[in-house]
């Protein structure tokens, strides 16, 4: 977690109304924020996130303003206020979740509008508000938004005295608006995709937070603890997980942010103004000469992107700080993530980046322009890169598989299973269902057995039905417990005597998870145990009719021809109800 | 560097090996976790692990792959002898008798398997032993992600419980293991509180056994009364993980003022996990009083579902988990004229044999073998797994109601140094007059 805002960090203002906005923070600069007012930069750098700051009315003179720290004391006032229950709870939220036009109070100039007639409360009593909670609001408000506030009071008192509570209860809320406060927050993967979910959710797949925290989970994403750029013997490489990711990137800078490998350390020159000994722990001891890690080049806690494109679309990366097309050398994706396309993966000889560029002797090399020099090295360099990532990717032992794509998962399935470790997990992410009861289908006990039978059919030459390989895109038999699942998070509110969940939340797809292990089956005919036995005792004593018995005895048959999967209890107690 | 073998939550590495926990995935929801040892020579017989699904000697589970399928075993010389014995009429012949001195030999059994897979918080959390209640994958999963936990944090759990949750936060903030040379990085650590000794020590030994030790410290201790701080320097927490009956008892513990157990160099985010509303509400007014902010509060609805083939056809009849209801207008009327007709046929002989099936009840002996065998052979023949509609539904049992769980963040303290120091660093000029690559927002502008 970053410890202060540093410049050229990517950080998020929270407003008011909710909005949340991305800014990179430049020393030096003015931020505005619209008819809230301007401010400099400097005023937020070096200070901590998380705080909540109203901008101050200008000064005579000045171009900007200054900024208060709003103290959480004055944030929480308003919702501890313990207030009379009110029984009609959706009179309240409708005007809570309205967006300005029907409950207007507050034209631009700052005079009074009231165009809604809900202002006329016909049972005050409901609306209770303390003489304290007066006090404190007009205390919270200071600058424009206390102008406003004193106006709104203005106005009601001429109203009946008890309506007067109620309005000011209500003004209370609706100057979230025009009390000019933000909250500044660090830009993380919850926070853009959440952004991305409100602005452009068809670029991240639909993908919520409480979905990227069950892909983490079930991909067993995580540190290896080993940090170095050599393998562990006898290994590949210590956390190495496979990634295809059509959310622009979202989905690699969420497992990048679980394996460590997403925020630059801290170089900046601006340390923190607090001395802090795990901070300084964190910033690298000074070499006295940098030579940077080749490209892609790390062997432990690497992603492995594959594209379909030329390149990668992982244009979200940028607000961490990495651009896949000129990458910064200190940034840890520039090491940690590798990206190859399936040509090179499957047919590496047919691209032409895979092939070796010719070597120029060096005698040679020095009579050439530096421009030329330059253009030969690098695309040697490319090709080392290139040849390199294929061909560790195509040697596998991968730790996990993570897909959140538009591909179809059979036939990727197909051509990377054989790429994980045994024991990797397999996480796929689809925001609608149907692709994923399609792979959860070829995954069913039933065709299990079939393939199965199948293999074992075709090299004895039995008089099995025929084999045909398109019922079976991808061998069933090396995935364990296939699971398919969704989650979804539902927001409350949260205050004394009004607490409900939110009325209104996003729609939109609902985003499903197919999981599983990728094992290996053992050798020859493999039998599988447990309810079958139980059953023969049963119907061994059964005298309850011949059907009951042929159904159990029919049962017992099944479970014996049952090959590679142990009974799955959903579907049995499914077929016992039925 | 170390003589440490890395954990096998982390790093499994190829191959099971002695020590190591695995997890003996018996099917979906049966997980079963077994630290694999080298067989006792004394008495190889300790060394079995018996599942209704057939018996395991560790010997079959050692230094072979991860996710290995396994086949049962069973005893064949041992029984063998003991058989001869008994038949021999040999009197010591008891049951059970250990000290024989024929080596027990195991066999590949007829049936029965076992998966051998690396751990994982997952699979832990379905196969733990529950001593408490405990949270499940699918609300560690957002909490973790909600609360931002990335190697090298540091987070406070209390209480340990059965230590589902500590087993996924120490992979969330696993980041290397102490003394290994990683110093120059933060190492990730959970601090686990538990007042209940037994079960402190149950989580204790646990993350021993399980390569945790660094990563996980369990402290036995009340959390309401004596709170987390532990030194003057520990344990400096960038997230903390509530898991008790009263959260709001512990939160005054969770303040800045030294000594404190929070990192005074970031914002301290904290989730607070309480099945009843009014758990909630208490928490909530006592995080606001504190000074917490950003305070929201979800709950988890997870479902997992089942898919299946859904069969429909009078051509189905006689099979098994399928529906011979007719699946259209034509099949109900085809069917309808086939019965009127049989009943014409039937007309007079004065039996009522209306459908196939109970024509062909003759009892017991006629529903035999050679009929399962045809209806297995039309089966397979039709093909019925890629027949039919394919459908799903939530499972049978779900779980509607966990935990309700209430997020907050409390920012770092802030002194008036601070900001005097911050100010000089950041001077305002005040003749600014170029707005030369300033950022501006306008607040209409709310596609954001
Ligand atoms: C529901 S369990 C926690 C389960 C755990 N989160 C898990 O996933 O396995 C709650 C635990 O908190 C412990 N506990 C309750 N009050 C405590 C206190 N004041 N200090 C420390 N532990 C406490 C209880 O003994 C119990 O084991």
């Amino acid at each position: 977690m970053q410890t202060h805002i540093r410049s050229k960090d990517q950080i998020v203002l929270a407003l008011p109304s909710g909005l949340l906005k991305i800014l990179e923070i430049q020393p030096h600069t003015n931020i505005s924020i619209g008819k809230f007012g301007t401010f400099s930069a400097n005023l937020l750098l070096g200070r901590p996130y998380h705080f909540t700051y109203e901008i101050l009315d200008q000064q005579d003179g000045q171009s900007d303003s200054q900024l208060r720290v709003v103290p959480p004391s004055e944030l929480n006032a308003e919702s501890l206020a313990d207030v009379v229950p009110t029984p009609n709870e959706s009179r309240d939220e409708k005007i809570e979740t309205d967006d300005g036009c029907e409950f207007e109070i507050v034209g631009e100039n700052g005079e009074v509008i009231m165009r809604n007639n809900r202002l006329t409360i016909d049972d005050p009593s409901r609306q209770a508000l303390t003489m304290e909670e007066i006090e404190e609001l007009k205390k919270a408000s200071t600058g424009s938004g206390k102008e406003i506030v004193a106006k709104i009071m203005a106005a009601h008192s001429a109203l009946e005295e008890k309506t007067s509570f109620s309005l000011a209860k209500y003004t209370l809320r609706k100057t979230k608006k025009y009390i000019r406060r933000f909250t500044v927050l660090p830009l993380d993967v919850g926070m853009l995709s959440q952004i991305m979910l409100e602005k452009d959710p068809w670029r991240i797949m639909e993908l919520r937070e409480e979905t990227l925290g069950l892909i983490a989970s079930w991909a067993n994403i995580h540190h290896s603890g080993f940090d170095g750029l050599h393998p562990l013997e006898g290994t590949q490489g210590a956390g190495r997980w496979l990634v295809l990711d059509d959310t622009g990137g979202l989905v690699v800078a969420a497992l990048a942010e679980r394996m460590g490998i997403l925020y630059p350390t801290d170089t900046s020159d601006d340390e923190p103004t607090t001395s802090d000994p795990t901070t300084t722990a964190n910033s690298p001891e000074p070499a006295p000469r940098i030579v940077h890690p080749r490209t892609q080049s790390a062997t432990n806690n690497t992603l492995t992107l594959l594209h379909s494109n030329a390149q990668p679309n992982i244009s979200l990366l940028k607000h961490f700080g990495y651009v896949f097309e000129d990458p910064s050398p200190t940034h840890p994706l520039h090491t940690h993530l590798k990206t190859l396309t399936w040509l090179q993966l499957l047919d590496p000889t047919a691209d032409q980046l895979y092939r070796e560029p010719p070597t120029i002797p060096d005698e040679t090399l020095a009579t050439l322009k530096s421009g030329k020099r330059g253009a030969y090295h690098r695309k040697r360099r490319r090709w080392e890169r290139v040849k390199r990532v294929a061909d560790e990717t195509a040697a596998g032992d991968f730790d996990g598989l993570v897909m959140a794509s538009h591909m179809q998962p059979a036939g990727v399935l197909a051509k990377l299973l054989p790429l994980l470790r045994r024991g990797a997990p397999i996480v796929v992410f689809s925001p609608t269902v149907e692709p994923l009861t399609e792979l959860m289908d070829l995954f069913s006990r039933e065709r299990k057995a079939a393939f199965v039978r199948g293999v074992q059919g075709r090299e004895q030459g039995d008089g099995a039905p025929p084999f045909d390989e398109a019922d079976f895109p991808v061998n069933p038999t090396l995935v364990l417990n296939p699971m398919l699942q969704t989650a979804r998070a539902r927001e409350w509110q949260v205050l004394p005597h009004r607490t409900h969940p939110m009325m209104t939340s996003k729609g939109g797809a609902e985003g499903f998870l197919f999981t599983g292990t990728r094992v290996e089956p053992a050798e020859g005919r493999v039998e599988a145990r447990g309810k079958f036995q139980k059953r023969r005792k049963v119907a061994a004593g059964d005298v309850s009719g011949a059907v009951k018995e042929a159904n159990s005895a029919l049962k017992e048959a099944d479970e014996a021809i049952k090959v590679s999967e142990m009974v799955d209890e959903g579907r049995d107690t499914y077929e016992d109800l039925k | 560097m170390s003589s440490r073998k890395p954990s096998p939550f982390f790093t499994p590495g190829p191959t099971t090996y002695p020590g190591s926990l695995a997890m003996l995935s018996l099917k979906r929801d049966l997980q079963m976790p077994v630290v694999l040892q080298t067989p006792n020579p004394t008495d190889p017989t300790a060394s079995v692990i018996h599942t209704r699904f057939g018996s395991f000697p560790h010997t079959t589970l050692l230094n072979i792959p991860w996710g290995s399928q396994v086949i049962a075993s069973q005893q064949s010389k041992r029984d063998a002898a003991r058989g001869k014995k008994r038949k021999r009429g040999t009197a010591d012949a008891a049951p059970d008798d250990a000290d024989d001195n024929d080596s027990p030999v195991f066999e590949t059994a007829s049936s029965g398997f076992v998966h051998v897979l690396p751990p994982t918080p997952e699979l832990w959390t379905a196969g733990l032993q529950h001593r408490t209640q405990v949270v499940y994958t699918p609300d560690y999963s957002f909490v973790l992600q909600r609360l931002r936990v990335r190697p090298g944090d540091v987070v406070i759990e209390a209480g340990a419980g059965s230590g589902s949750f500590t087993h996924a936060a120490a992979r969330a903030v696993f980041s290397g293991y102490p003394g290994e040379g990683a110093e120059k990085r933060r190492l990730g650590q959970v601090f686990s509180f538990e007042y209940h000794e037994p079960r402190c020590e149950s989580v204790r030994a646990e993350i021993a056994e399980h390569g945790l030790e660094g990563v996980v410290e369990v402290n036995y201790r009340d959390v309401y009364e004596e709170g987390f701080t532990l030194g003057p320097e520990a344990p400096r927490a960038d997230a903390v993980f509530l898991d008790l009956p009263a959260p709001w008892l512990a939160l005054r513990h969770l303040s800045r003022t030294e000594p404190s157990p929070l990192n005074p160099a970031t914002t301290t985010r904290i989730c607070t996990f309480s099945p009843c509303i009014e758990q909630v509400q208490r928490t909530v007014t006592t995080l606001r009083e504190l000074g917490w902010t950003s305070i929201v509060m979800y709950e988890l609805q997870h479902r997992r579902l089942d898919v299946r083939r859904e069969l429909v056809s009078v051509a189905y009849d006689g099979l098994r988990g399928v529906n011979s209801n007719a699946a259209s207008v034509d099949e109900a009327l085809t069917r309808l004229r086939h019965l009127e007709e049989k009943t014409m046929e039937f007309h007079g002989k004065g039996k009522d044999t209306d459908t196939p099936a109970k024509k062909e009840k003759k009892g017991k002996d006629a529903v035999g073998r050679d009929k399962q065998e045809a209806i297995r052979r039309r089966e397979r023949e039709l093909q019925v797994w890629k027949e039919g509609r394919l459908v799903h539904r939530t499972e049978q049992d779900i779980k509607t109601h966990t935990s309700y769980l209430t997020f907050a963040v409390l920012p770092r303290a802030w002194s008036k140094e601070d900001e005097e120091r911050c100010r000089k660093k950041w001077a305002v000029k005040t003749d600014t007059e170029d707005s030369n690559g300033d950022v501006t927002m306008k607040d209409d502008d709310a596609e954001v």
